[in-house]
């Protein structure tokens, strides 16, 4: 630990040396410093930091674990098989993955079971609801837009294509919920997949067609209905409580 | 005065942490012993405004952290370091004291000169682009300072945070301490006797979440004196005495200077 007064790691201080005395070579030091050590933001922060008008939110926003490349890559990976999969079989087994991939992402997105410094974060400026409101939302539009890349890629039909975006917004707020209040994004993921699979499982063998959970119209209101208790459940367990001051 | 808590109360289940605190504290450094257990890190939590009191009034920097507005006014200039720090293992020092910086809504184009800042009071210059999972545990503490400074708090919380340190390394945070407890409260929690006697100018003694024990160190040294005191160090014998006495029902409210 050094004062501001003396140079760290030993360097001579003012008017030591050949400097000229009223040169602050503590000031001039940090200075480099500063510029050495400088991060610099990616194209993708900067938008983000331009669109959300907060360079703190965008900073979060790209450390999000789901959002993070190796993260993206697996999920396409698993998107691709899908695709094989439809190609070869017919069975539009695209519309079928994507919700369970898209949970496994917002599990992973947002909270204590995957930020080591959770406890520090809470207790900063940039609302810690604000981050997971940002990271939700960009890890559900990317993973949208990557099963609709792939449903158009594997030629499904286009009911089918569309169909699985409101199961996924119910997988998605589930498995969130189950995050939030488990303290644990591998819960979280678990209960999306499990209950994804379910839902797929118990349709098919009440109607016989195994894209029956993303085709039914039926299904359209429960699943609503799912999104938007998981989502309130979310809501609520992350709210910053009032208490008494 | 920075920190002002009228009667605080804060309930876990069964358990009251905390037991009707009432303090308050301007510039300078202010040391929070106890055992374990006593209330240190729940009080300290209120502060940092993780965790809102059951009961009592809190009001931090002039302001109630009970609204989203006086809330996040107060984060911007507090500083926290909480006793368990995790840290992301893919970053360099640098970019997770930046992290925070950035979170704790430093202006951008202050940020690089804020960090340089706080990476050198804590000594780790040269390794400001090593990656936190290279560091020892004495060195990622240095880090966890690091980020609590990097927005020249006003109001500074540290929960253990010579923990992992080695002597030499403590020895200088403790100049640090009251370098910046010339203009800032800062609060250090710890079990550590001899880091309050030499940082601190207030020290408060909990214990089973009431404070036993306010004032100085001396003061607090002075309980000390006499026969039938234990301890090794004479402000231990003053810290074990001032517990004694509360345990014995001589009165937490007599205790308090």
């Amino acid at each position: 630990m050094t004062s501001h007064s003396e140079m760290p790691g030993g360097r001579p201080g003012p008017g030591t040396g050949p400097c000229p005395p009223d040169v602050d070579l503590n000031r001039v030091w940090l200075g480099v410093a500063a510029e050495v050590w400088r991060r610099h933001p990616g194209p993708a922060e900067r938008l983000a930091g331009r669109a959300l008008r907060s360079p703190g939110l965008a900073r979060a926003l790209v450390a999000t674990p789901s959002l993070l490349l190796g993260w993206v890559l697996a999920s396409a990976v698993v998107l691709v098989a899908g695709i094989l999969a439809t190609l070869g079989t017919g069975t539009p087994f695209v519309a079928l993955f994507a919700p369970a991939v898209a949970a496994a992402g917002i599990a992973y997105a947002y909270g204590p079971g995957i930020d080591p410094a959770w406890e520090l974060s809470q207790s900063m400026a940039v609302s810690d609801r604000m981050v997971l409101l940002t990271r939700v939302l960009a890890v559900f539009a990317l993973n949208a837009a990557l099963g609709l890349a792939a449903s158009a890629v594997s030629g499904t039909a286009a009911a089918v294509t569309f169909g699985w975006l409101i199961p996924m917004t119910a997988m998605s707020a589930l498995a969130l919920a189950a995050a939030v209040i488990t303290r644990s994004a591998s819960a979280g993921a678990a209960a999306g997949l499990a209950a994804w699979a379910i839902t797929v499982l118990s349709v098919h063998s009440a109607s016989g067609q195994l894209t029956a959970a993303v085709a039914s119209p039926a299904l359209i209101l429960p699943y609503l209905a799912v999104a938007a208790a998981c989502g309130t459940v979310a809501w609520f367990a992350t709210r910053v409580p009032k208490g008494v001051s | 005065m920075n920190v002002e808590l009228t009667d605080v109360t804060r309930r876990f289940g069964r358990t009251q942490a905390v037991a009707g605190v009432t303090l308050e504290t301007g510039a300078g450094v202010f040391g929070l012993l106890g055992p374990n257990g006593a209330g240190k890190t729940t009080l300290l939590r209120m502060m940092a405004t993780v965790i809102p009191p059951n009961t009592g009034r809190l009001r931090l920097l002039g302001r109630d952290p009970g609204g989203y507005g006086p809330r996040r006014e107060i984060r911007r200039r507090l500083g926290y370091l909480p006793q368990s720090l995790g840290y992301y293992p893919g970053f360099t020092v640098a970019e997770f004291v930046e992290y925070f910086a950035l979170l704790k809504e430093i202006p951008p184009d202050r940020v690089p000169q804020s960090v340089a800042t706080a990476i050198e009071r804590v000594d780790l210059g040269s390794r400001a682009k090593a990656k936190l999972r290279t560091l020892s545990g004495g060195m990622l503490r240095r880090v966890g300072i690091a980020q609590a400074i990097v927005n020249e708090p006003e109001l500074l919380l540290l929960d253990e945070p010579t923990a992992g340190l080695d002597p030499e390394q403590r020895v200088a945070f403790r100049a640090l301490l009251r370098q910046l407890g010339e203009r800032a409260t800062v609060v250090v929690s710890t079990h550590l006797v001899e880091d309050v006697g030499a940082a601190c100018s207030e020290v408060t003694l909990m214990d089973a979440g009431k404070i036993v024990f306010h004032g100085t160190p001396d003061e607090l040294t002075a309980r000390g004196q006499g026969p039938g005191a234990v301890g090794d160090a004479p402000m231990e014998r003053g810290y074990s005495a001032v517990l004694t006495a509360a345990r014995a029902g001589s009165g937490s409210a007599s205790a308090v200077a």
